[in-house]
């Protein structure tokens, strides 16, 4: 009986120990909104994860969507100005899919997480100044995003407030506002803002301001207003149209230009902001100093607006533009560099220092049809020879040579060998492979070296090198070997600055017929005397959306800017983009270099359907949603 | 303080009521028992005796029971009994494992020789299941067993390998022979991932249950159907239950086991050699209108081989023919006197493939199972055991060492000019001679402590007979590191001009990273458990048990970078980017269980039993389940009117029906909270970044464990003395509110993502079965047996938006449809010529087919609308799991020999290869040799058929690579799995030495594969792993000798 005793005393114990809590847990990694929201700077980590889902279109942004630095980034590199006319990829020929450029869900989740601040703000324990600038700041937010849906869908559901779900889907369907509304709304957000934001944050923090506020408005009113005024070059008919859910009145274009010149024109009337280094004594110079303006944007305070920043390198907070998009030789052990191939079309685009207020396309020989040939060598075409692989480009607008690295200029203290192939001396032409060439005791390779990692244009091995004559620089930082791994790069993003909004000045000023015309002339004048230009150009339509395809390359502007232009669809109507083959003479001696415009290897043209102007809406099964038209 | 204690309410969540009238029939019962007991005392008569086998040696433990009573007694180590009986009328039965029952009238007697006889027969076997053991025959689940012999007839260091093809109903795939990886999928019935119990304590899952030492295991049971639900919350999946050996009383008995092996991949897919690799370049520049790349005087000299030319061979310069393992194992188990005990130490070796010599894993176990009678009536059990394991890699991982042997040209070399002191810089990229080496790319190391304690009291009650208490407590702990250091290291070029080498550091800079778990779980199990005769004929069992689990776990991990590579200490590393991490979790479970078993004269069985479960993972009104099951058999070989017919020995039909659990979804989803993880950050001022929050989730208060509904019809024959027997069952499971989210129905402007919750459901229905026979001609024995399972999943509801049309809803529909139908392409053949491809239908898009070749592919235009798309696909193939299993294993033994075969298959799958294997130049490196058989070009333009598609990079392709039966085969395979020899030593002048037994025996594993001749090459079994890409590790074909020597 005693074991009895003990065994029974035993069971008692366990059971005793049982009863206590045993499964009241507790989660572990849960934090409670009333401990979050007590003090400004728990309230900043909520806002940290609002600024992060910004659509803000930097280096993270691809048309896979936003932010594309955490999981698994490999998307191949295929950034979004691939899908215009500014570059192509190494080795991707695909234009614009379906599914391509989406923000539907993470839209909305935005919405909904920045409608939780706006519920909670009146509860917040904060002095009056701090609570109207959370007001101001959840208005910008609501703003972009809501810019960032109109521009993509046309017409959205408007959601103002924290939708509760209660186990009736039906009261949560929203229908979609008209386009009118939808644009009308994100100008009214951003007027919200702007009376609401201060000048500056105290720490210099990089959160809207009023300012950006204002460049907000001023870059959206911009696109509405450029859709209501040419959405007629491309006309679509359905129940969206009909309903207006997509589209805008022609005769709304007056009030959107309108609002688009008074929102940068009150940035530029603040006196606070200004163009980086904007007298250069030289090309070279200015060169240098665009360069330096997009390596670290922080160097120039006054001019970039708001930056997006990247911070630490791995771990889902840097970008892969350094790996991407440096040349083969500078790949440092990255598997698949130099996927960014600026095209002969941007090329073309710039200026030459001698022809101010026109677009100087490449000259390679002085046939009349030198501009639209590209049907590739001829022996018998009397080709111009330069002495340098980069020489042809003398002279012209110093942000070329800043955007893209050139044949035979320096990148990271090597010359960057861009060739495509070599004539021999008996006219006989070698492009694109075959075998060294020994002439005159002088061994010549095809790509301009034996080393594989000794050159970075045309071979077809690994997709790494250029298939357009020209590698990319805008943006890398030429002093900093790249880590050759996901996220390393750590580049901050202007995603507002100055230039542009002269820009958005200039156009709506020019387009609209309206405003200061002088002052909208000096603002597009003050952007190329900034790029080395002495000579002015008048305020025309085509000035300016000339210098926004130089100033503002590979910023990811051009895309919208086809868009909200209308112009894609004439841009790319069973269209090939181009390339630049510089080739090596040796039919001369010294040997020279000649250049054969030619379509891109290995690539197919594209078309632009009229469709594409709008994105389709996703699960329109669920939501109850007009699906846009042709979809 | 008992009393205190006592005094206190029972527990706060009361039992339900049903388990309580259980309770209270158990106690009246044990009333009646007690009144029994004290009234017969009087009028008994002691006998004695002695049991002995069939070699007159004394059998220790035979147990000897009085028919009709639950009263009886065990022999001791000399094999005598005493035992008082009523004086007149009493059966004594008397029974040892192994051996025939017997029962013998007691009459006037009063001593007794007993000798039993050995028996083949299965049905006297002992088998263990949940919270307790069962004869075989009176069994109404669906319980599979094994045995300690049966499961080493095969040698892998994985016991799952072990088990394949060998249990009914127990779904086994290896996804890939890596030397410790463990990476073989468990499944039973198709259900998924059981829970594993090891000695009677619920213990974590496949991957530590695969890595026990077979010679450890005395039995491996396995629940199938309901009967899992004494398991309750975690048994949805069915219940693997592992019972170690224990010693017995006797002499210590001493055995050693050593195995040595060697191991080689049961095929490679050969890659092009420099000849044919070069050739097809060639094509691929025709095909694409450029320049070729190679001159006929190149070709012709990969031809000939001549000095710079040789080609290389990356997977031999990578990998060897082989490697080793080894085994041993040496254990010490008997009894004397109060204490018994089985102890053992085990060590393993597996050498991987790769010629470094830098992969490989080692694995040393401790076992020590003590009982100890503590005093007549209280017996204590200790269960130690220990497991360390560690297993080595170089660098990069094996994928990528792997994927080098297959992309690597074959025109280029290992190292630059040659000189092995300069790996040379390839221009795929990946050179796997200089990845396959720790020395260069650093290594990575993992290492598994295991430690797991079982105590146990058990209190033999002795005024009320079959009645005992068992308290039981558990504390398990498993500790893992982790520590890689991946080193940048320089690859190199070689310019013969110069004759200078140049250098390109790879992976630059060198990084080091440590991660440590540790998991703690502790068990306390309460239970009672008796037995009982009624009036002779009604035998009943009665078991209840309280169980509560914890754990806490915890994680973290360190990271550094180097500015200079020091050496492999963290902090030698610099303090660049270094990264800390961590998380803790708990867990925790509380259960009571109640079962009630009843036969009538063993014909009739039932069994009742519940489990009322709770978890911490869900809301507190929500945590609660019960988990009945109720299952009956009848025995029909026990009717008078089945016994006139002789040959049927057993005839038995069986059904079970119950509810279990399966506790899912992330803990906590009812408590709403801010969290750190999960939000984006962002960079107020440079330099300064912070860690977002992210908005709380949306609570769900409902959620909730989903719910298996099982159901199971079984029948057992055994005819001829069970010579033959046969077991067939049908089943179905129902799993209803498996957790979904209902963000598919909601509009996607909601922003939110709804909590999961328990919508949708699912069933599996499967048949298996499973015959054996033994015979035996004079000395020698043989015996054949088979099983057979097949079993697919429907999705019964599915939960998603609105269908647009009916044509999306019967291209996107789940609902009511099996899971595995993979949509495809209907293969049509090839194109001939350019006219055929010039009037096919439309099948690359906007492309038209401007890209096809004559040889390419071309499909079915289902809906005859001159366009191939999405909706031309049809289902075509069965998916990526195999829905049949099946196994046969012969044995036989002749004198001192033995020998076992065992065949294995699965079928009703398909694979489908990416990459590499699916695609010619897949990175645009080598290519597998099957491609070289092609379509091509002759010198005149004319095409030449072959048996794949002209040689083109994948940006010159047309729609060649899209689903079709060009691509997705058919894996099914059936196996030679293992097979072996061995033969027994019975010599006199060993025993004179005092060794008992020596056995030499031979075997192999994964002898042979009949396969489709395409997926042969990558062996059937393996999964796709990463990227489709089918560039896992090797499965491997082994060949051993082991030597077992008993003393």
């Amino acid at each position: 009986m005693r074991y009895l005793k003990h065994t029974l005393t035993l069971l008692v114990v366990l059971v005793a120990m049982s009863c206590g809590n045993v499964l009241d847990k507790q989660p572990l990694d849960k934090l409670q909104g009333e401990n979050l929201f007590s003090n400004p700077e728990g309230v900043k980590l909520y806002m940290a994860n609002l600024y992060y889902q910004l659509p803000t279109e930097d280096f993270t942004f691809f048309r896979q969507g936003f932010n594309w630095n955490t999981g698994d980034p490999n998307n191949g590199g295929f950034a979004p100005a691939m899908s215009t006319d500014e570059a192509v990829h190494t080795e991707f020929g695909d234009f614009i899919g379906n599914d391509d450029f989406q923000w539907w869900d993470q839209g909305y989740k935005l919405i909904r997480d920045v409608n939780i601040l706006i519920d909670i703000i009146p509860t917040l324990d904060v002095n009056e100044e701090e609570r109207k600038a959370l007001v101001g700041e959840s208005a910008f937010i609501r703003a972009y995003a809501y810019f960032a849906l109109v521009k993509r869908y046309g017409g959205v559901p408007l959601i103002t407030s924290v939708q509760k779900y209660e186990g009736d889907v039906e009261a949560l369907k929203v229908p979609r506002s008209t386009e009118k509304e939808t644009w009308d709304f994100v100008l009214k957000e951003c007027d919200t803002a702007i009376s609401s934001l201060g000048d500056s944050w105290p720490g210099g923090e990089r959160r809207a301001t009023k300012w950006v506020a204002y460049a907000l408005k001023a870059r959206a009113a911009l696109h509405a207003a450029s859709l209501a005024k040419y959405s007629d070059r491309a006309p679509i008919s359905g129940t969206a149209v009909d309903q207006k859910l997509v589209g805008l009145d022609k005769s709304a274009a007056a009030e959107y230009y309108k609002a688009a010149a008074d929102a940068s024109e009150a940035v530029i009337n603040s006196g606070k902001f200004g163009l980086y280094k904007p007298n250069p004594a030289t090309p070279e110079e200015a060169a240098n100093n665009y360069r330096l303006l997009f390596e670290d944007p922080n160097n120039a305070p006054e001019e970039a607006i708001f930056i997006k920043g990247y911070a630490r390198p791995g771990s889902g907070t840097g970008h892969n533009y350094g790996i991407w998009f440096q040349p083969n030789q500078t790949a440092n052990g990255w598997p698949h560099p130099g996927r960014m191939n600026p095209t002969l079309e941007l090329m073309d685009a710039y200026e030459s220092y001698d022809k101010p207020g026109e677009s100087a396309p490449v000259s390679t020989s002085g046939a009349a049809n030198d501009a639209t040939d590209y049907t590739g060598f001829n022996a018998s075409k009397q080709y111009k020879r330069f002495d340098t692989e980069n020489d042809i480009f003398k002279g012209r607008d110093a942000r070329m040579w800043a955007t893209m690295i050139l044949p035979g200029t320096n990148w990271k203290g090597q010359k960057i060998v861009i060739q495509a192939g070599f004539i021999k001396p008996d006219g006989a032409a070698q492009i694109m492979g075959g075998d060294p060439f020994t002439h005159n005791g002088k061994t010549y390779y095809t790509y301009g070296s034996a080393d594989r990692t000794q050159y970075s244009g045309f071979d077809t091995w690994g997709g790494n090198n250029t298939r357009t004559g020209v590698s990319f620089k805008k943006f890398l930082n030429e002093g900093l070997n790249i880590a050759p791994g996901w996220n390393q790069c750590v580049t901050d993003f202007a995603d507002f600055r100055y230039a542009e909004i002269l820009l958005i000045y200039a156009e709506a000023i020019a387009e609209s017929g309206t405003g200061d015309k002088v002052k909208g002339a000096k603002a597009l004048n003050d952007i190329r005397r900034r790029a080395g230009h002495k000579t002015e150009i008048p305020l025309t339509i085509n000035n300016v959306i000339r210098e926004r395809r130089v100033e503002l390359a590979f910023e990811n502007k051009r895309f919208w800017d086809l868009i909200r232009r209308r112009e894609y669809h004439t841009l790319f109507n069973n269209t090939m983009r181009h390339a630049l083959l510089p080739i090596l003479d040796l039919r001369v001696t010294p040997a020279k270099y000649i250049f054969v415009r030619i379509n891109v290897p290995r690539s197919n043209p594209s078309t632009f359907d009229y469709r594409q102007y709008y994105r389709y809406i996703p699960g329109i099964g669920a939501n109850g949603l007009v699906q846009n038209p042709q979809y | 303080m008992n009393k205190q204690l006592l005094s206190k309410p029972i527990c706060r969540h009361i039992l339900p009521t049903a388990l309580w009238r259980v309770c209270i029939a158990l106690c009246v019962t044990l009333l009646v028992q007690v009144a029994a007991f004290a009234q017969t005392a009087a009028d008994e008569t002691l006998i004695s005796g002695e049991v002995k086998d069939e070699k007159n040696s004394a059998i220790p433990g035979a147990s000897i029971v009085l028919q009709g009573t639950a009263k009886g007694t065990t022999t001791d180590v000399n094999g005598k009994f005493s035992l008082s009986v009523p004086k007149s009328g009493s059966v004594i039965i008397v029974s040892f494992l192994g051996y025939k029952r017997q029962e013998i009238a007691v009459g006037n007697r009063t001593n007794f020789d007993v000798k039993l006889d050995p028996s083949s027969d299965e049905l006297q076997e002992v088998v263990v299941v949940g919270y307790g053991t069962q004869r075989k025959q009176t069994l109404t689940g669906a319980i599979s067993n094994i045995v300690s012999e049966q499961i080493k007839t095969t040698t892998h260091t994985s016991l799952a390998q072990s088990l394949q093809g060998k249990v009914a109903g127990v779904q086994i795939r290896q996804n890939s022979g890596e030397p410790g990886s463990f990476s073989t999928n468990i499944n039973i019935r198709g259900f998924g991932e059981p829970l594993y119990v090891v000695d009677g304590v619920a213990r974590d899952g496949g991957y530590e249950f695969q890595k026990i030492n077979p010679d450890d295991i005395e039995s491996i049971s396995v629940l199938k159907d309901a009967s899992a639900a004494i398991f309750g919350i975690r048994a949805g999946n069915g219940v693997v239950i592992v019972t170690t050996k224990k010693g017995k009383q006797g002499k210590p008995q001493f055995s050693y086991n050593m195995v040595y092996g060697r191991q080689s991949p049961t095929d490679v897919p050969k890659m092009t050699s420099a000849l044919q690799w070069a050739e097809m370049r060639n094509d691929a520049a025709k095909n694409l209108g450029e320049n070729p790349v190679y001159t006929p005087e190149e070709i012709e000299k990969f031809r000939s081989g001549a000095p710079g030319y040789q080609g290389t061979d990356w997977y031999k310069e990578t990998l060897n023919k082989s490697a080793s393992q080894q085994q041993h194992f040496i254990s010490a188990s008997g009894g004397e006197g109060v204490v018994s005990y089985f102890t053992s130490f085990g060590y393993q070796k597996e050498n991987g493939l790769l010629k470094s010599g830098d992969m490989g894993y080692q694995k040393y176990t401790f076992r020590s199972n003590v009982g100890i009678d503590l005093t007549k009536n209280l017996k204590a059990d200790l269960i130690l055991s220990g497991l360390f394991d560690k297993r080595e890699q170089p660098g990069d991982n094996f994928f990528n060492i792997y994927k080098g042997t297959r992309i690597a040209l074959p025109t280029e070399r290992p190292y630059a000019n040659d000189n092995p002191r300069y790996p040379a810089l390839l221009s795929g990229g990946y050179n796997p001679v200089a990845l396959a080496n720790r020395e260069l790319t650093g290594y990575s190391q993992e290492v598994n402590k295991f430690f797991q304690s079982t105590f146990a009291l058990t209190y033999t009650i002795p005024f009320v007979p079959g009645l005992r208490i068992k308290g039981l407590v558990a504390y398990d702990s498993n500790n893992y590191r982790a520590k890689s250091v991946s080193k940048a290291y320089n690859l190199y070029t070689y310019d013969a001009a110069t004759d200078k080498y140049t250098a390109h550091t790879q992976r630059n800079p060198s990084r080091i990273g440590n991660n440590f778990t540790d998991n703690n779980r502790i068990t306390f199990q309460g239970q009672l458990l008796y037995n009982t005769v009624i009036a002779k004929n009604h035998n009943l069992g009665a078991t209840l048990v309280y169980e509560q689990q914890e754990s806490h776990n915890r994680w973290a991990g360190l990271g550094r970078e180097y500015a200079f590579f020091t050496n492999d200490q963290i902090d030698q590393a610099g303090l660049n980017n270094q990264t800390t991490s961590g998380s803790e979790s708990e867990y925790a479970s509380q259960s009571y269980v109640g079962r009630l078993n009843y036969d009538f004269k063993e014909k009739y069985l039932l069994e009742v039993a519940a489990r009322y479960d709770g978890s911490y993972r869900y809301h507190p009104d929500r945590r609660w389940g019960l988990f009945p099951v109720v299952s009956a058999g009848w025995r029909v070989s026990e009717e008078a009117f089945l016994k006139q017919i002789p040959f049927i020995s057993n005839l038995k039909l069986r059904g079970s029906y119950g509810l279990v659990g399966a506790d899912a979804g992330a803990p906590f989803q009812y408590v709403p909270g801010f969290s750190l993880t999960g939000g984006g950050g962002y960079e107020f001022t440079n330099g300064n970044y912070t860690t977002g929050a992210a908005s709380p989730a949306i609570v769900n208060e409902k959620l909730t464990w989903f719910k298996s509904n099982i159901q199971d019809i079984g029948i057992d024959v055994g005819l001829w003395d069970n010579k033959i027997d046969f077991t067939f069952d049908i089943y179905q499971r129902d799993r209803k509110g498996l957790l979904a989210r209902r963000n598919v129905s909601l509009p996607n402007t909601f922003g939110g993502t709804l909590p999961e919750e328990n919508l949708n459901s699912d069933r599996v229905r499967g048949i298996e079965f499973s015959a054996a026979y033994n015979g035996q001609i004079r000395d020698f024995k043989y015996g054949i047996s088979g099983n057979f399972n097949f079993a697919r999943t429907q999705n019964r509801y599915v939960e998603r938006g609105e269908f647009l049309s009916s044509m999306d809803k019967w291209r996107g529909g789940a609902t009511n449809r099996w899971n595995d139908v993979v949509w495809a392409y209907q293969l049509e053949g090839q194109f001939q010529n350019k006219d055929e491809i010039v009037y096919a239908p439309i099948q690359n898009g906007d492309l038209g087919n401007t890209r096809e070749l004559p040889g390419d592919f071309r499909y079915k235009d289902v809906d005859g609308n001159g366009i191939i798309d999405g909706n031309d696909a049809i289902p075509l193939f069965f998916g990526g799991d195999p829905k049949m299993y099946y196994g046969v294993t012969l044995n036989a033994s002749w004198k001192g020999f033995d020998f076992t075969a065992l065949f294995q298959g699965s079928g009703k799958y398909s694979v489908r290869f990416r990459e590499v294997y699916a695609e010619v130049f897949a990175f645009r490196g080598n290519t597998p040799e099957y491609f070289y058989d092609r379509w091509q070009q002759s010198e005149d333009g004319q095409w030449i058929p072959g048996t794949w598609p002209a040689s083109r990079f994948n940006y010159n392709v047309g729609a060649m690579y899209a689903e079709s039966g060009a691509w997705r085969k058919d894996a099914s395979y059936l196996r030679f799995k293992s097979a072996q020899l061995g033969y027994t030593f019975n010599l006199g002048w060993l025993k004179k030495i005092g060794i008992s037994d020596v056995r030499v025996y031979g075997n192999a594993h994964n002898i042979f594969t009949w396969a489709d001749s395409f997926v042969k090459p990558f062996d059937p079994e393996k999964v796709e792993g990463l990227f489709g890409a089918g560039l896992t590790y090797p499965v491997t074909r082994s060949y051993n000798f082991g030597i077992n020597v008993k003393f």
